[in-house]
């Protein structure tokens, strides 16, 4: 029931008299403003002058709902080398060890696929690894990791028909065409992620944004810096659809700096 | 039936024990730290004396803004990841509906404060948890302690706010953050009402507590301009 504002203020007013009116003579009715000099409680017409309250600059909306809390994806970054183990515990067996940085000298992130407790109470965190074979993956202390960060964009590149698909929330929001790995250089398969991004370098050949993902050629594993798969533009557009590259995945300049501001560092990548 | 905590919650931020150091300095103005360095460009409300009157207006308005929206990034921040990654729904009926509702009370939050700050409003900083959303005991202690600190926080600033209209918007605030550090008091088993008044704390106090939980970190670089040496 909504009422006038004249018939909720005189009623207010009332309220507040008879409690002013309790209060004197609770009180004693001394000097504490509920009372005037002579003792009576303050009649009901001088707290109708009272100010309406101040109408506030701001309303927040309605709570925000968490929703959709599988379509993110998290990543960290790793603040120290570290050993990473098959199972959670010191004394399991080493599967890799992770560096604090990349061959590009960005902070090494891996992804964040779950988390557990060891037989000691201490917090392991299972993460995907950039190293070879494609796929590894271990567990971490903790501690070896700073902030979680998320995405809710995922990329797909279909070897098969030379597209890249960039999915935010479940739906298709970027495609392209894309060159992919010779026969005898193949672009590896699997789940992977974007781990950093360069830009602004003096080098045509990699157009002008190319991601970093934890990807490795299975086939030229002594290339420099670890031969790491790459996903960036092209000085040779007029090959593109196609299997032209040594591993990397490259898109139409224009396609990847489409790319650059869709897909955020830590995006997870399948490649199929 | 809640047990008796003599002492506030907060304490268990406090590591260090700094907070007795800056509850002591009250008045003062802070120390270029987690704020500070926070506000860095969109007005340092760490550089405004306390008790100046010649340093009220709007740009002090939109610092204790930004002030307040680093802090509900920070809580908003805390709720979301402990909710995303399972933690919350592992912690029973009752918790569970306790936590995704502040979550979603805090987020609110930010939202309005970047829309009224607008180009102002200070880029969400990036936080390192520790382990804390990982852990449901943990995160209900220290959501506890954060829900307290925020309303220290916001009992504090709020009369600093010199637009009577966003003053007005900021007791409505804090209203709700004394709800949310109740219940979540209540949830935790702490006795709801700590005290009979709430002691306002120096920005030099909140500043010094949030930096011993050390939940604010760098951003992690992830961007370089080497050239790449990816396989091609």
């Amino acid at each position: 029931m909504r009422m006038s504002a004249g018939p909720l203020r005189r009623t207010v007013a009332a309220v507040v008299g008879g409690v002013l009116a309790a209060a004197g003579l609770l009180a004693g009715c001394g000097g504490d403003g509920s009372s005037d000099s002579r003792g009576a409680p303050r009649p009901a017409a001088e707290v109708e002058t009272l100010p309406e309250p101040v109408t506030p600059a701001f309303v927040p909306g309605a709570p925000e709902l968490l929703a959709d809390v599988e379509s993110l994806a998290w990543w960290s970054p790793v603040e120290r080398p570290v050993v990473a183990r098959a199972a959670p515990g010191a004394d399991a067996r080493a599967v890799a060890r992770l560096e604090a940085r990349t061959p590009e000298g960005t902070r090494n992130i891996v992804a964040v696929l779950g988390r557990r407790r060891d037989g000691k109470g201490a917090l392991w965190v299972r993460v995907r690894l950039p190293v070879l074979p494609n796929g590894t993956v271990g567990w971490v202390p903790r501690e070896t990791l700073g902030g979680y960060g998320s995405v809710r964009t995922r990329l797909v590149v279909d070897l098969e028909r030379l597209t890249a698909t960039l999915y935010r929330d479940g739906r298709a929001v970027f495609g392209a065409d894309v060159g992919v790995g010779q026969p005898a250089n193949p672009t590896p398969t699997g789940e992977f992620y974007v781990r950093n991004k360069l830009r602004r370098y003096a080098n045509a050949f990699y157009g002008p944004v190319a991601f970093g993902t934890s990807a490795r050629s299975p086939t030229l594993t002594d290339w420099p810096a670890g031969g790491f798969v790459g996903i960036h533009g092209t000085n040779r557009p007029e090959l593109l659809p196609g299997r032209v590259s040594h591993g990397c995945i490259r898109l139409r300049n224009d396609d990847i700096l489409r790319l650059e501001r869709l897909m955020p560092v830590g995006t997870p990548v399948t490649i199929r | 039936m809640p047990t008796e905590h003599p002492t506030p919650i907060i304490a268990e931020l406090d590591r260090d024990g700094a907070i007795e150091e800056a509850l002591a300095a009250a008045g003062g103005t802070t120390r270029r730290g987690f704020l500070a360095a926070a506000l860095a460009g969109a007005g340092a409300l760490a550089g405004f004396p306390e008790t100046a009157d010649a340093a009220r207006g709007p740009k002090r308005d939109t610092a204790i803004l930004n002030y307040a929206l680093v802090f509900e990034y920070l809580q908003a921040g805390f709720y979301t990841e402990a909710e995303s990654i399972g933690t919350i729904r592992a912690m029973g009926a009752e918790r569970e509906t306790w936590a995704r509702t502040l979550g979603a009370h805090e987020r609110a939050h930010v939202t309005i404060l970047k829309d009224v700050l607008g180009r102002k409003a200070v880029a969400r900083p990036f936080f390192d948890y520790r382990g804390v959303t990982e852990d449901g005991d943990a995160f209900t202690r220290t959501a506890v302690a954060m829900e307290d600190l925020t309303v220290a926080l916001l009992a504090g600033q709020a009369p600093r706010v010199s637009d009577r209209s966003l003053r007005a918007a900021f007791f409505s605030l804090l209203t709700v953050e004394a709800r949310h550090a109740a219940w979540a008091r209540r949830i935790t088993g702490f006795r709801p009402v700590a005290a009979a008044f709430d002691e306002p704390k120096t920005l030099a106090a909140v500043d010094r507590v949030v930096r011993s939980t050390r939940f604010l970190v760098s951003r992690p670089s992830r961007e370089s301009r080497r050239s790449p040496r990816f396989t091609g």
